[in-house]
């Protein structure tokens, strides 16, 4: 293993499947020369060339669009989206051509395009850190993809640029500036395939991106007090790894459900619920944003977005018995 | 006086940063504006050059290795012999330095 900054776990799995498959070509806002927006680009355009490392204008629907046709006719684009907000731009060619494309033709055509967008919150306010991966999980053919530790980004990243049907691929702004171990030689981490972080048999507690960062927190303090937390990284939220969440509810009896995007309609609300379908008796809660938009200021932010005091709060209510039983 | 040179506290919101080498051995003067080492935040390399002469006495980290805003790499001394504390201690002088981006 060799620790790497995350944007270089990125840049590795791109140079390899770019090296490995010449249809992988990448297209998005300075990621050429500039080497993109977290650096995660540098030396692919010198590498690669002009022909497979595109800039493209200020234009999200178009740039999707573009990757949509391109992937439909043969290449494997990865078209990057600065912030997940403005994929909100580019969701009719993802959504309705990309995701439809393999179903409208009886699976004769498919369109193998590869979205990499960075969520989350940081100081950039309401148009500019939201989480709205869960909006993604709604659409059949669509293959989301948001790891929490820089070896997933590298394994699913490549996982992705494989991968049969579309991929929006989700990273974090926070996700940025840490290190993380990386396999030496090339691993893939399957889609559908979640991750445990660390033990526990009290309760179970699942997040994704970077919100594992904080769950993890979150359970030192819980251990503080006593309480063992366990902690799964769901890394895919479609498909979703339902045998490892069901094995690990099964034992806790109490499964808690972290996100930073909206509460409302979240991937909290449609885990709890499949799990509940298939652990009965199990305890189940779920904490996400609060309904306001993404606030500037750093102290409105935390207060909107789970913080670590907050899960811990969320497990002792849960455990205590006031959630639904 | 020994000093220590300092990766600085606030550092952006870099969270870890890692040493990409060391511009002096151990055991070299260092003039004012000599680069002293380099390390790398997720977002720039950073040049750090010392503004007080002294010699660089012993380092903390090698190439390649890890560190957190607020690690102390490396003690200097102003003067070239001059006796280093023992590894509990910890000089209360910080090196005086100016930091490059790129």
């Amino acid at each position: 293993m060799s620790r790497l900054f995350f944007r270089e776990a990125l840049c590795r799995a791109m140079n390899e499947e770019m090296a490995r498959d010449p249809r992988v070509i990448l297209l998005g806002q300075d990621i050429a020369a500039h080497g993109g927006s977290y650096g995660e680009t540098r030396g692919l355009f010198e590498r690669f060339g002009a022909a497979r490392v595109r800039n493209t204008p200020v234009a999200e629907a178009a740039t999707v669009g573009i990757a949509a046709g391109a992937a439909a006719a043969g290449l494997r684009p990865l078209a990057f989206i600065t912030y997940l907000d403005f994929l909100m731009l580019g969701l009719d060619p993802l959504v309705n051509y990309a995701a439809k494309l393999k179903f409208k033709s009886a699976g004769q055509l498919s369109a193998p395009l590869v979205v990499k967008a960075t969520a989350g919150a940081k100081g950039q306010g309401p148009t500019h850190a939201q989480s709205i991966e869960s909006w993604l999980m709604n659409v059949p053919g669509l293959t989301v993809l948001a790891p929490s530790t820089a070896g997933d980004a590298y394994g699913l990243l490549k996982t992705a640029l494989r991968a049969p049907g579309p991929v929006v691929f989700i990273d974090h702004k926070r996700l940025f500036p840490l290190g993380g171990a990386v396999p030496d030689r090339e691993e893939l981490v399957a889609a559908g395939s979640a991750a445990l972080r660390r033990d526990g048999r009290h309760v179970t507690i699942v997040a994704h991106s970077y919100m594992c960062v904080v769950a993890l927190e979150a359970a030192e303090l819980l251990a503080a007090r006593g309480i063992e937390a366990e902690v799964i990284d769901l890394r895919s939220l479609w498909p979703i790894d339902w045998g490892m969440l069901a094995d690990s509810a099964r034992r806790t009896g109490h499964a808690l459900f972290v996100e930073e995007g909206q509460e409302v309609c979240g991937v909290g609300a449609e885990l709890a619920f499949g799990l509940r379908e298939r652990v009965a008796g199990l305890c189940v809660s779920r904490l996400g944003a609060r309904r306001a938009p993404v606030a500037a200021s750093a102290v409105l932010e935390a207060y909107t977005i789970p913080q670590a005091h907050g899960i811990v709060e969320a497990a002792l209510r849960l455990l205590g018995g006031a959630a639904r039983k | 006086m020994i000093r220590k040179l300092m990766i600085p506290k606030e550092l952006g919101d870099s969270v870890e940063v890692r040493l990409l080498e060391w511009c002096k051995a151990e055991g070299d003067e260092v003039k004012v504006d000599d680069a002293v080492l380099e390390f790398e935040t997720d977002k720039a390399v950073v040049l750090v050059s010392a503004k007080q002469s002294g010699a660089l006495r012993r380092c903390f980290f090698g190439a390649g290795d890890w560190m957190k805003p607020g690690d102390v790499a490396a003690w200097l001394s102003d003067l070239p012999n001059e006796p280093l504390p023992g590894a509990e201690e910890v000089p209360e002088e910080t090196l005086i330095v100016d930091f490059e981006t790129t």
